[in-house]
């Protein structure tokens, strides 16, 4: 009798029990992630407002070039995510439900494999294509085209759009060539999932190609384009490595001025305040997509 | 590419009907030249543009100058000689490739648990939706911000550096792109299946594994790769977590572009494009367990 009233925090139903096993399993993989997302942003707020508790951190970054560079960062995000969205529909379109079946693993695999090869290098080859002596400008030459190297790398007029200013030729090739097999593949699941028997009859009833990619295409592969625009749109705002290799001279992306503030500065709370300041812009982004009933509905089926 | 697509018709409310109407005969017009050219035109030219600079890789690392210059002035497999005798690579090439290993299995076993704990938990809605902003969180902030966070973390918890700091931090970056690749295929599974393998007999496990699991093999296989190929190429969680003992091939391959290795980082690239092509080949070629 007493060995059942010791038990009785254990659950007694079905239901229960399902509650408690369901708990556990999501204990994992939800610790891992507080761990090392939540604690991580605690510290780093509090290493924003240091020492003590001050504000100067976030006053330096108004009057400078700070805001400019975030906006920058912004807008190349944009720009990018969409030039990948854009090049992704029609080639997933054709993997899921166009190319015979038995290439179909094959392709898509190979459409990915770029992804494997290391970023730096990947970013390094553009440079060799474009540079003044590289690929490009030699065959230009060679064949007569052009009468002197043309200026593609790092450089080139920069053309500008309302408040932003589009990506450098380099910058923009070395960006879409690393982030479109990451869009490839998320949209690639959401294609496949297309019943293209939904376009089929679409097209019975007489519906051109903008009439069924507008009603039936993007509403059903909406979750695909939403989740490859998340994966690479922080990333794209927030890359080091690719501007600094591929940007021009007054493209500078904010990761390139926290990294600098951390490792040459040696600034921690002003890298630490640009990194939360630059966060909640990115976050007040996501929030206003967020809002987005299609979103939200596209989010809760999760 | 695209523009094709999406003339700014549909935006006008009175005359929709006549422009659309028209612009679909349009279309249905140039159905055949669209459908028949437009979708190769465009895979041909992305597959172009994507393999492009791995060729143009592969032919530099040719090179017989540790320079290269356009065109070559002959060709040597020297440089993949002086890659694979180099035994500070090799052994950043070994480092990455079992972090990645276990990133991408264990990443994407936590990604199936969140990914179930998301879409079929039996649990209060808002833990669920809770689990599932917590996990996404490393896909909202940018990586920079992540990794500036994590470095700063781990110097003030005494969380330490080396191999095991990697892993976790490889491990909670892989979490959110596994946990959501799986958790859209989860959310398009039939119930009724799981309720018929019950029916039949089959306890949680045994339908989990006969039913749910071979339905999911796409979305498993696709998030090994990805979580693999994220894993691989980290750079900056790594560069704030490694301390000294521990170099990853992105790290390695960063101290070498600082010095100005440029062809034997080409050579190095080659190589590297065909390890990991076998491994993708491997596991794209596996059968779903039955």
């Amino acid at each position: 009798m007493s060995g059942l009233t010791d038990r009785s925090w254990w659950p007694s139903t079905p239901a229960a029990r399902g509650t408690v096993a369901d708990a556990g399993l999501a204990a994992l993989p939800t610790a891992l992630a507080v761990a090392l997302g939540v604690v991580p942003l605690g510290f780093l707020f509090v290493e924003s407002v240091s020492p003590p508790v001050t504000l100067t951190n976030y006053a330096a970054l108004g009057g400078s070039v700070y805001p400019d560079v975030m906006l920058r960062s912004l807008g190349i995000g944009v720009v990018i995510t969409g030039i990948c969205l854009t090049v992704a529909y029609p080639v997933t379109y054709w993997l899921a439900h166009r190319c015979p079946a038995r290439y179909r693993l094959a392709l898509l695999v190979s459409f990915t494999l770029p992804l494997w090869l290391n970023y730096v290098v990947l970013n390094y080859t553009w440079v060799w294509i474009l540079a003044e002596n590289g690929l490009v400008n030699v065959l230009l030459t060679e064949t007569g085209l052009a009468d002197r190297p043309l200026d593609l790398l790092r450089g080139g007029a920069s053309v500008v759009v309302g408040p932003f200013a589009l990506p450098s030729l380099s910058l923009g090739l070395g960006f879409v060539h690393i982030y479109l097999p990451y869009v490839l593949l998320t949209m690639y699941v959401s294609m496949e999932r297309l019943d293209y028997r939904q376009v089929e009859a679409a097209r019975d009833l007489g519906a051109g190609p903008v009439r069924v990619f507008r009603d039936i295409i993007v509403p059903e592969t909406y979750g695909g384009a939403v989740a490859g625009a998340l994966i690479v749109y922080a990333r794209i705002a927030g890359a080091f490595a690719t501007p600094q290799i591929l940007a021009a001279p007054s493209e500078q992306l904010i990761a390139q001025v926290i990294t600098a503030q951390f490792y040459d500065v040696l600034n921690y709370p002003f890298a630490a305040a640009l990194s939360v300041a630059f966060l909640a812009i990115v976050l007040v982004g996501f929030g206003i997509g967020a809002l987005s009933s299609d979103v939200r509905a596209e989010l809760g089926r999760w | 590419m695209g523009e094709r697509r999406s003339p700014p018709t549909a935006e006008h409310e009175q005359p929709a009907g006549r422009i659309e109407r028209s612009v679909d005969r349009l279309h249905g017009g140039l159905a055949a030249v669209v459908n028949g050219g437009f979708f190769r035109v465009t895979v041909v030219s992305t597959a172009v543009f994507l393999y492009l600079p791995v060729v143009v890789v592969a032919y530099l690392s040719l090179s017989p100058g540790s320079q290269p210059s356009i065109p070559l002035d002959g060709a040597t497999l020297r440089w993949y000689g002086e890659v694979l005798t180099d035994t500070r690579f090799v052994r950043s090439l070994a480092t990455s490739t079992a972090v990645g290993a276990v990133t991408a299995v264990a990443g994407t076993g936590l990604g199936l648990l969140a990914a179930r704990t998301i879409v079929r938990g039996r649990l209060p809605g808002w833990v669920r939706a809770g689990v599932a902003m917590t996990v996404a969180i490393p896909l909202f902030v940018p990586t920079v911000v992540v990794a500036v966070g994590i470095g700063i973390a781990a110097g003030r918890v005494g969380l330490g550096f080396g191999l095991g700091p990697v892993l976790a931090g490889h491990l909670y970056w892989v979490l959110p792109f596994s946990t959501f690749l799986i958790a859209s295929r989860y959310a398009t599974l039939d119930d009724g299946l799981v309720e018929a393998a019950h029916d039949l007999g089959a306890d949680g496990p045994t339908a989990f594994r006969t039913v749910t699991l071979p339905l999911l093999w796409p979305a498993l296989v696709a998030s090994v790769l990805f979580a693999f190929a994220l894993s691989f190429n980290e750079f900056l969680i790594t560069f704030f977590l490694a301390g000294s003992g521990v170099t990853t091939m992105p790290l390695e391959i960063y101290g070498k572009v600082r010095i100005g290795a440029t062809t034997f980082l080409n050579a190095a690239s080659v190589l590297v494009l065909l390890i990991s092509g076998a491994v993708a080949a491997a596991a794209a070629s596996l059968e779903p367990p039955t």
